[in-house]
């Protein structure tokens, strides 16, 4: 598979120097703290969506920072890096 | 005159020739010996498509020699045949055919037990291929990356015209082929508008054209890794253009692979460009337009040909001077080591033609692998050129029960009718129990008779469906597969050759190597407990955490508090995921103004610095990390005499009120800046001293020296489990697992529940609601031995848990252990027996707290 990820940082790199942490919860990562079910949710449940999703990438091998963006899986688009 | 080498002898080369064709003008006529019953092959395509012309050249196996250009000193040898591959034992295999039917390994080879392991050996050298060579150490070929917004695979004339196409666009375009462009084109029109192409390919900036460099498939993104002599390029395009052209179709009839019988473009090249013989009596079967341009070709050459068969309306367009048999078709070639005649069909009935060479122009199927590797991974490609515009798989099927389908793995037409009879009625079954279409040319002469032999016999659409290509469309060298793959596969500490000087025995940790042991394990302890000793502990996780928000960043990720640590002071926190089990565990020390140091397991040190960006970010907390792991080393200096020596090597206060159990301290060691921990892993008192890693030598040298009188020996981590063992100190990763919750482990007490937040902590509030099934105990076992690590643990025939760590305590005169108990009734069992494999059984009973130094008196000395 090759990936490109638009790193906010570094440019266009390939997805090997990235580690993707998987779907952001809605609201991000840490909407909600305390709200046992919001945080339930955010934990254990994933949506798998055949289609856009929100990721987090840490660009590992290079700036060593986090984005979220917004992938299509089916075709591996990608778009509203932040 | 330049030469190379061939099994020995010099063979003439001529510019501009190929191995095989320098081979075949010096009189070789048996290229190779076929893989299964070593029959006699020659050039039959000519073009790269074929297995035949395979030889061993500078050591490396499977060369297609009539694509690889001839240089003078290249070594060659055939890689099959013995005595010679001209007189071949084994080609008697052919005669022993009924005994070798399809699939007979898996029909022979299961009884009894044991016989295959036997034949293996045998059989793979008499169906090899050619040898690795092992004494030859591998190149070692870059790995380039390009992003162009085209990349066309194939130099053709239709290649050629789109990458000028893309170029002009405005696009980069990256354009590679197999071979130099136009090198594989006899004389003619074709030839010179390449050539025109070429130039204006080479003339053009935006274009970067690779030659003599493969494409070995179409990955998703799209990928296409192209392999070339010096380096691996991974092309990463916006599209791709699939121009690989089409190779002359394969025919199957008795005898088809006999030497003497061509493809018509590869003998149209051999002829007309490389001036080769082809014979003096030849026979050419023409069934399309491109063929008669090659019969032109051929002729114009001076060859002589006897005869020419082809469908009326061609037979009425062969220029004269030569015999035509209108309607006519092969359907045998007689001869055993070369043609000496064909059979032939035709309206007056069957004839034989005596000959000595028959050249076949029977149409064009494409080199459609890469198209079918993309269309098998939804992977969108353009096709261009013959690639496009050749037929599509329609072959009748082979009907010649002797004809060979698939001239790599030597399958006949009758071996594909005895897999139908047994019940592999498909394209992807044939292929998996007969393994045509499998070899080095992966399906480029056979895939259209497979397609065809099952369309002939079956009305499903699945039964004819193309086979699945995969990479490597071509045989790959591993040194192409790991080009760039330049990293240490192993990480060492700044101390390691002092480890191997002392005769340290290194072992894994993570993707590092440490010491397991310098010599006598009970040594090294004893120095701990009784005297001083050192140990490197540079792969500890290291970070400097500062900024406004540190005190509140750092309160929010751990479950203890540590907001409130005073300047000097560390405190042992628990790291938990989210959904409140413990993944790691460290130290986290406050320098004051300087922020925070922090220390974590070895293993995960870039895991863990993701991670604490993460949440720094997710919180917008303003606080800078810095991973300090690779940058310091520390030495843990441990034992009851462990001031003592400090004392001799600093100035700095190392008493008890300077820097307490717990304490943090900048210390100057040995003139070396440290930062000190007063860490108690090893339940000794022991000071952590992490500095520049570029001063761990020169750290490590002064405390052995200054040990020296206080009989001071480093310790590795074999000394160190044990050590740590008798203070009942968790190694998370090791009595640890994704499901161990802190109250699983008994580690409640570095949990704060009043902290109105942290990481893990509803995940904790959900779990505190389920009682749970297992939790981590402390086990002591009487008498001379552990039980081993790993043993399971029994009540009455009841498997109850496991052991994750065990010891004998040599303090203690006991085995020592930590295992995993499950709840059995209202409780969990408190005397287990403990089963090893060793044929005993040991019974253990539940304890509390550390085995050695409960009160952990000696630690806080």
């Amino acid at each position: 598979m090759a990936l490109i990820i638009p790193c906010p940082q570094c440019g266009p790199r390939p997805y090997t120097e990235f580690w993707c942490s998987g779907e952001l919860p809605d609201g991000g990562h840490s909407a909600n703290p305390g709200d046992l079910e919001a945080d339930y949710a955010r934990v254990w449940l994933r949506r798998n969506v055949a289609g856009e999703q929100r990721e987090r990438w840490y660009h590992h091998a290079g700036c060593r920072r986090w984005c979220s963006l917004t992938r299509n899986t089916l075709t591996n688009a990608i778009h509203d890096v932040a | 005159m330049t030469s190379l080498d061939f099994e020995g002898r010099p063979v003439a080369i001529e510019v501009g020739d190929t191995i095989a064709a320098a081979l075949y003008r010096s009189g070789v006529r048996v290229f190779s010996r076929s893989f299964k019953y070593h029959r006699p092959r020659a050039l039959y395509c000519g073009t790269g498509d074929c297995p035949n012309c395979s030889m061993t050249v500078d050591g490396e196996a499977g060369v297609r020699t009539c694509v690889t250009p001839a240089a003078a000193g290249q070594r060659v040898h055939r890689s099959t045949g013995w005595p010679s591959a001209e007189w071949d034992v084994l080609g008697a295999l052919w005669w022993l055919r009924p005994l070798l039917p399809v699939g007979f390994y898996y029909k022979s080879m299961h009884r009894p037990a044991g016989l295959w392991a036997i034949a293996e050996r045998p059989i793979r050298k008499l169906a090899g291929r050619g040898a690795v060579p092992l004494d030859q150490p591998p190149g070692r070929p870059e790995r380039r990356y390009h992003h162009p917004g085209v990349c066309v695979v194939g130099a053709g004339l239709a290649g050629l015209e789109a990458a000028l196409a893309a170029a002009e666009q405005g696009e980069r375009v990256v354009l590679c082929d197999e071979g130099s462009v136009g090198a594989m084109l006899p004389p003619g029109p074709l030839a010179t508008r390449v050539a025109a192409r070429a130039r204006e390919v080479r003339g053009t900036p935006g274009i970067l054209l690779l030659e003599r460099a493969t494409a070995i498939g179409v990955y998703e993104g799209p990928l296409v890794p192209i392999v070339a002599a010096d380096a691996l390029h991974l092309v990463l395009p916006e599209r791709v253009i699939v121009a690989t052209g089409a190779a002359e179709r394969h025919a199957v009839f008795e005898g088809n692979d006999l030497p003497g019988v061509w493809l018509a473009r590869g003998a149209a090249l051999a002829a007309a460009r490389f001036g080769l013989a082809l014979g003096r009596a030849v026979v050419v079967a023409v069934e399309t337009e491109a063929g008669l341009d090659n019969l032109d070709t051929i002729r114009q050459a001076g060859v002589s040909v006897r005869a020419v068969l082809a469908p009326a309306p061609l037979a009425a367009r062969v220029a004269p001077g030569v015999p035509v048999l209108p309607d006519s078709r092969v359907v045998m070639a007689e001869g055993r080591s070369r043609v000496r005649a064909v059979i032939v069909d035709g309206p007056g009935g069957r004839q034989r033609i005596p000959c000595d060479a028959l050249v076949l122009a029977l149409g064009l199927v494409p080199r459609d692998n890469l198209a079918r590797q993309a269309r098998a991974a939804s992977i969108a490609v353009d096709w261009a050129g013959e690639v496009a515009s050749a037929g599509a798989a329609s072959e009748a099927g082979p009907s010649a029960p002797r004809g060979f389908a698939c001239l790599c793995e030597d399958v006949t037409a009758a071996d594909l009718d005895l897999a139908w009879a047994e019940g592999y009625r498909g394209t992807e079954l044939l292929k998996r129990y007969s393994t045509a279409t499998m070899g080095p040319c992966q399906g480029a002469m056979c895939h259209a008779h497979l397609r065809g032999f099952a369309a002939a016999r079956s009305v499903e659409p699945m039964a004819s469906e193309a086979t699945t290509a995969r990479p490597p469309a071509r045989p790959v060298r591993l040194e192409d597969v790991a080009a760039g793959a330049r990293y240490p596969l192993e990480w060492h500490t700044a101390l390691h050759d002092r480890h191997l000087e002392m005769g340290g025995i290194m072992e894994w940790a993570g993707i590092w190597k440490r010491v397991e042991r310098y010599g006598d394990v009970l040594e090294e302890y004893r120095a701990v407990r009784e005297r001083v000793s050192i140990m490197d502990v540079s792969t500890l996780g290291k970070y400097r955490i500062a900024g406004r928000d540190a005190p509140a960043f750092l309160e929010r990720l751990s479950p203890c508090h540590v907001g409130d640590l005073k300047p000097g002071r560390s405190r042992y926190a628990l790291l938990l995921n989210e959904a409140g089990y413990v993944f790691d565990d460290g130290l986290v020390g406050s320098l004051g103004d300087e922020g925070y140091y922090c220390t974590f397991t070895s293993g995960g040190a870039d895991v863990m610095e993701s991670w604490l960006r993460d949440w720094a970010e997710a919180w917008g907390h303003s606080v800078r990390i810095v991973n300090q792991t690779y940058t310091l080393g520390a030495i843990n200096v441990a034992g009851p005499r462990a001031r003592d020596l400090l004392g001799k090597l600093t100035t700095d206060p190392v008493d008890p009120t300077a820097i307490p159990y717990g304490g943090i301290r900048r210390l100057t060691v040995g003139g070396v800046p440290c930062t000190a921990l007063r860490a108690g892993f090893v339940g000794e008192l022991s000071f952590e001293l992490h500095h520049p890693r570029l001063e761990s030598v020169r750290l490590w040298d002064a405390l052995l020296t200054a040990g020296a009188e206080l009989g001071i020996r480093p310790h590795g981590l074999e000394a160190l489990r044990l050590l740590r063992l008798e203070k009942g100190h968790i190694i998370v990763g090791q009595d640890t697992d994704f499901d161990s919750s802190p109250a699983k482990l008994g580690l409640e007490w570095a949990v704060r529940m009043s902290k109105p937040d942290f990481v893990g902590r509803s995940g904790l509030t959900r779990l505190a609601t389920i009682a749970p099934n297992r939790v981590l105990r402390a086990f002591t076992f009487p008498g001379p031995v552990a039980p081993r690590e790993g043993a399971q643990l029994m009540v009455g025939g009841e498997r109850v848990g496991y052991l994750t760590s065990s010891r004998f305590s040599p303090a203690l005169g006991y085995g020592i252990a930590l295992g995993w108990v499950y709840r059995s009734g209202a409780g969990f069992p408190s005397t287990v027996g403990a089963v090893d494999g060793t044929g005993s059984i040991l019974v253990g009973t539940v304890t509390t707290g550390p085995f050695f130094d409960p009160e952990g008196v000696r630690l806080r000395a």
